[in-house]
C-alpha cells in the first residue's frame, strides 16, 4: 500500500527527516570522499552534483508507485548534525518487495547510528509499509555494510561472482534479505 | 566469431534447431501440468505449443545480446525428441548467459539433460566466449537442482518469497559457473558434415 510517513521519524538518538536545500554542504562533506564512493554506483561527487542529489531527495519522501524511493537525512538528535542517509525503495507492489540502503559519513562510524537508522527503516517498511520482504545489497569487499546487514538480522541470500561489471572490474555482490515474519520474531524477542 | 556449426552430437544425442514437424513430440511434454509449473510461457494445448514452437524455431543463433539459441534434444538412434535446451545471451559487456532446459518426463532420469546442458556449456564458453553461465530453478525442483550440482555449478542465490509465481510465494535458486571453472568433456564433438540435417 502507498506509504506517506509522518516526519520526522525519531529513534533513541536520531532523527530521520526529508532532505532540505540547506543540507548540501553536510552531504558534500562525505560524498566528496573516495572511500565513501568506492562501493556506490556514483563516483565521488562535486559540490554541484551534491546540490543536484539533495534536490532530488527533497521530494523522495513517499511510496506511491513501484520504483518510488524514500530517502531520508539522518540527524543526531542532540546536535542536529547530518551524519548520512537511509533509503527504502519499493521494488514490487504485487509481491510487496522493498530494498533498503544507506550511506554514512565515516566521521560518525562506530557508534551504531547506521544500525539504529536502518532498523527504523525496516520498521517503516514492515509496519506501515506492509512490505513482505526487504532486501539489501553490497559489494562483497564492503564488510562494514554486510556486517550491518547481519546485525539487522538479515540473511545472506545471494553471493554473485563476476555476474556484471562494476566500475570496469568484475563485480562480486552479496544480497541479504529479511521476511516480514522474521522481522516480527526479531521485534518480539 | 566463427559461424555456429550445427547440429551438435553428444554421446547419445543430436542437438539441432527446431522444425515444424516437432510440434506433436514437443506438445507431448510441453502441455503437461508438471511442466507448466516451471516454464515461462503458458502452453496448455497444441495451439499454444505451436506458438511457442514458432518462437523456438527462430532461436537459431546468438547475434546480439538478448538473443536465444534453442536446441532440440533428439536421440541418435530413433531421432526421437526427448526435450530441449536453450542458451540466452543476457549481457554482452559482462559476457553473461543463461541456460534453461526441459525434458519429457517419459525420458527423464537417463542423463540426457546433463549431456545436453554440458554440450551447451561447451558452446557458451568455447564458441560464444561467454564468461559466466547461470541457471535458475524453483526451490522444489529437486531433479533440476541435482543436475546443476552434478555439472559443478555453484549455488549463488537462494531467494525466498522474493516474488509471486503463479499465485504463490516463489522460492528460487541461482546456480552459476565461470568459464575457468567448467570442466570440458572430451566426449563432446561436432558431428561430421554428412550427419548434418539439411
Amino acid at each position: 500500500m502507498a506509504l506517506y510517513p509522518d516526519y520526522p521519524i525519531r529513534t533513541e538518538r536520531l532523527l530521520l527527516r526529508p532532505f532540505t536545500r540547506g543540507d548540501v554542504d553536510a552531504v558534500f562533506a562525505y560524498r566528496r570522499r573516495e572511500d565513501v564512493a568506492r562501493y556506490l554506483f556514483d563516483v565521488a561527487l562535486s559540490r554541484e552534483e551534491c546540490a543536484l542529489a539533495v534536490q532530488q531527495r527533497i521530494s523522495q519522501v513517499a511510496l506511491e508507485a513501484e520504483g518510488d524511493k524514500i530517502i531520508l537525512a539522518v540527524e543526531l538528535a542532540e546536535s542536529g548534525a547530518l551524519i548520512g542517509e537511509v533509503s527504502l525503495i519499493w521494488r514490487s507492489v504485487d509481491a510487496r518487495q522493498g530494498e533498503v540502503g544507506w550511506i554514512f559519513d565515516p566521521q560518525y562510524h562506530g557508534h551504531g547510528y547506521a544500525t539504529e537508522a536502518a532498523n527504523a527503516m525496516l520498521d517503516l517498511a514492515f509496519g506501515p509499509g506492509d512490505i513482505h520482504r526487504v532486501a539489501a545489497r553490497c559489494d562483497v569487499r564492503n564488510e562494514a555494510s554486510w556486517r550491518l546487514m547481519e546485525r539487522l538480522g538479515m540473511r545472506r541470500e545471494a553471493h554473485f561472482r563476476e555476474h556484471a561489471l562494476f566500475k570496469s572490474q568484475w563485480d562480486e555482490e552479496f544480497i541479504y534479505a529479511l521476511l516480514w515474519q522474521e522481522w516480527r520474531a526479531l521485534r518480539a524477542g | 566469431m566463427s559461424s555456429l556449426s550445427l547440429p551438435i552430437g553428444t554421446d547419445r544425442l543430436i542437438l539441432r534447431t527446431f522444425e515444424r514437424a516437432d510440434l506433436d513430440a514437443l506438445a507431448a511434454y510441453h502441455t503437461l501440468p508438471s511442466m507448466q509449473r516451471y516454464v515461462f510461457s503458458r502452453t496448455r494445448d497444441v495451439a499454444e505449443v505451436a506458438g511457442a514452437l514458432n518462437i523456438m524455431r527462430s532461436h537459431v543463433s546468438l547475434q546480439r545480446p538478448g538473443d536465444t539459441l534453442t536446441l532440440a534434444m533428439t536421440r541418435q538412434g530413433d531421432k526421437k525428441l526427448v526435450g530441449h535446451v536453450s542458451l540466452h545471451w543476457s549481457d554482452a559487456t559482462a559476457g553473461q548467459g543463461e541456460v534453461r532446459f526441459c525434458i519429457n518426463p517419459a525420458h527423464a532420469g537417463q542423463g540426457y539433460c546433463r549431456e545436453a546442458v554440458g554440450a551447451v556449456f561447451d558452446l557458451a564458453f568455447d564458441h560464444f566466449r561467454i564468461h559466466r553461465v547461470f541457471m535458475r530453478s524453483d526451490g522444489r525442483n529437486h531433479h533440476s537442482i541435482k543436475l546443476m550440482q552434478q555439472l559443478g555449478m555453484r549455488l549463488e542465490a537462494h531467494y525466498r518469497e522474493h516474488a509471486l509465481f503463479q499465485g504463490e510465494w516463489d522460492e528460487e535458486l541461482h546456480f552459476a559457473i565461470l568459464d575457468r571453472e567448467w570442466q570440458r568433456s572430451a566426449k563432446v564433438s561436432d558431428l561430421p558434415p554428412r550427419h548434418r540435417v539439411a
